[in-house]
């Protein structure tokens, strides 16, 4: 049996040794673990949601900047035919108007609108609001072309004013998550999600939310009329001519005067 | 003296197995780092705010606008910007589509426009085309309906009544209970949403349609050289690039340059000699197949008619054949029935595709010998 000799300076430097490698490995499975947080896929945390107040979305959509501020982005208003719509201009409603209705609406602001007239329901009148949280970028030249459409559903009126509360929130269509279905020009395609679901969430999964539309719920007051709260400062909005009738084409030979 | 056990040394303790494992797997895990960049966030750190005013026509009389000439995108995004408002068609995105043994296509994905095509040497190759874009936005919305009555109580107007005698005091009671008969409503779920549905074809061509003839006439939008004369010129690079991001067959010089007796020539020159050497090689097989696609619209909407033009040649220097073109259509574009034709005698057939719409495929029928070309043109619906 061979012992060794002990020796304290060769023994010392060993134990140092030895610590210095085990300092090094917990060293580097530490810095691995560590490494291995920022790897893995960041979790989807949804800022908002659809019950939040009108105007909350828009405000912070502004505040992430991009070129919303100041840009009317043109939306058509759609309801049952033969209803009337009026929007908010300095503290009242102005004057009723047809549908469809193209106006230019602000991003972030919210816009109070009244629908009269309603089929089946002559002398009542749905209150609903309207926010645009982001817009979209047609060609140079075609930015009236293509408005956001904005539907408000016979449907929709009749829950509005049977004392629902309806949210239909307007998104953008991935091409990629197309339904394979040909679009109603007069018609919209939409979904409806449940209890506890919440529409921001399923249009942001669908596509890209660009508006609410709220309606149901509240009425001005009887006796001091609509307030400034109650249309949301009056804020501004573009007003869109009508398309020009169009000019009888000429004929390409003119028919001489007769003598 | 005393004499020490002896003392455990660093190999007995970390053999070196168990030191390479640790080390290898400390690779491991520094190699899964990579930094996360949002994939459709937007740069919004990056942007300058605009100066955008008011339009003239609004309400408030604001300032004169800043006439917007050109399209917003954020600095350093590719345009067309942002992509879910465009539809796209053309090129071979995803897994590179190939031509198996029995001539079936894999890798073809929805919006691919390929043509493969059969070599002398018993090759079959596959050439993309450019990727045409349309903008065309569709919309679509999430309804959700609440009751705003979350809870209803009814109280008793009264509590009791009590009628006064005339001999004795009187007596009050003050209500000392409330009932509520109606216990809170529930809010009801009316529907969920609706799953997307899809259909798998059959594999099997399941429509034949004889060809046509072509309209021997060329579209406004088909007004450039490469689709009439099959000439590309670099004049011309821009009007095709406002729709093309892939144009990954002609961008480079793919052409016989310089042509002696149908021999490509070589010059040789020595500063030893007087004379000059001229020697002629003969040029390896090069075959290539150029195919360009336009749309006639940059924008479109739901229902309107849009119509596409393929441009093919042959720009190599060998006959090709079983020349075959294949355009998968993507779900917002619907084929018009009928509405191919082509310029050269070729079969149609059409074929459901994964996003309910067709894959139209035109076979031409006589092999495409160098120099020549032909035009393929469609209609598709927007949906």
């Amino acid at each position: 049996m061979v012992r060794m000799l002990r020796c304290l300076a060769t023994e010392e430097l060993l134990r140092k040794k030895r610590v210095a490698r085990r300092i090094g490995m917990l060293v580097l499975i530490y810095l691995g673990s560590v490494a291995v947080l920022p790897a893995a896929e960041p979790g989807v945390h949804f800022m908002h949601h659809g019950a939040m107040p009108p105007g909350a979305i828009g405000m912070e959509q502004l505040q992430r900047g991009g070129p919303l501020p100041g840009y009317f982005q043109p939306v058509e208003i759609k309801a049952p035919p033969g209803a009337l719509i009026s929007l908010a201009t300095s503290g009242d409603f102005g004057a009723a108007q047809k549908v469809p209705l193209r106006v230019g609406f602000l991003i972030g602001q919210v816009y109070r609108l009244r629908v009269m007239n309603i089929p089946l329901a002559l002398g009542m009148e749905v209150f609903p609001t309207i926010e645009v949280i982001d817009r979209i970028y047609p060609p140079p030249g075609e930015q009236r072309r293509f408005a956001i459409p904005i539907e408000l559903t016979d449907e929709d009126l009749k829950l509005a004013l049977g004392g629902k509360f309806v949210t239909r929130v307007i998104y953008l269509e991935d091409p990629n998550q197309a339904l394979p279905t040909r679009e109603d020009p007069q018609a919209q395609n939409w979904f409806e999600v449940g209890q506890g679901q919440d529409p921001l969430e399923m249009a942001d999964a669908l596509g890209r939310p660009v508006a609410i539309l709220r309606l149901g719920a509240r009425l001005p007051d009887d006796v001091r009329g609509p307030g400034p709260q109650f249309l949301f400062g009056c804020p501004p909005f573009e007003t869109f001519e009508p398309p020009a009738a169009a000019t009888p084409a000429r004929a390409a030979f003119p028919e001489e005067p007769q003598p | 003296m005393r004499y020490a056990a002896p003392a455990e040394t660093a190999d007995q303790q970390w053999p070196d197995a168990w030191r390479f494992f640790l080390i290898a797997l400390c690779t491991l895990i520094f190699c899964s780092c990579r930094h996360h960049t949002p994939q459709t966030g937007l740069p919004y750190d990056a942007y300058q705010p605009s100066t955008a005013a008011l339009p003239a026509a609004a309400y408030t009389a604001m300032p004169a606008p800043a006439d917007q000439t050109e399209a917003w995108a954020p600095p350093g995004i590719q345009r067309p910007w942002p992509p879910e408002e465009y539809l796209r068609d053309g090129g071979d995105r995803g897994l590179p589509a190939e031509v198996g043994d029995q001539w079936e296509v894999r890798g073809l994905e929805l919006e691919d426009t390929i043509a493969h095509y059969d070599t002398l040497d018993g090759q079959t190759v596959v050439e993309p085309s450019n990727r045409v874009h349309i903008y065309s936005p569709r919309f679509g919305a999430v309804r959700k309906v609440v009751s705003l009555v979350a809870n209803e109580q009814m109280d008793l107007a009264a509590g009791m009544y009590l009628p006064e005698k005339l001999v004795g005091p009187t007596t009050t009671q003050p209500v000392a209970t409330s009932t509520q008969n109606v216990q809170a409503e529930r809010q009801i779920g009316t529907k969920s949403t609706v799953a997307f549905r899809t259909r798998q074809g059959d594999g099997v061509l399941s429509n034949a349609t004889k060809p046509r003839a072509f309209q021997d006439t060329f579209l406004p939008y088909e007004n450039v050289k490469v689709i009439r004369q099959g000439i590309f010129e670099g004049t011309e690079m821009a009007w095709l690039a406002r729709g093309v991001d892939a144009a990954v067959t002609w961008t480079a010089d793919q052409a016989v340059q310089v042509i002696l007796d149908r021999q490509s020539a070589m010059v040789a020159n020595n500063d030893q000699s007087l004379q000059s050497v001229f020697t002629v090689k003969e040029p390896p097989a090069d075959p290539k197949l150029r195919v360009v696609k336009v749309a006639s619209t940059k924008f479109a909407e739901p229902g309107d008619e849009v119509s596409f033009t393929i441009r093919f040649d042959n720009v190599g220097n060998q006959l090709i054949g079983n020349v075959t073109i294949i355009d998968n259509l993507t779900t917002r574009l619907e084929y018009v029935p009928d509405s191919a034709e082509c310029t050269l005698d070729a079969d149609f057939f059409t074929q459901p595709n994964e996003g309910d719409s067709l894959a139209i495929r035109c076979e031409l029928r006589d092999p495409l010998p160098p120099g020549e070309g032909g035009i393929l043109r469609f209609r598709c619906t927007v949906r």
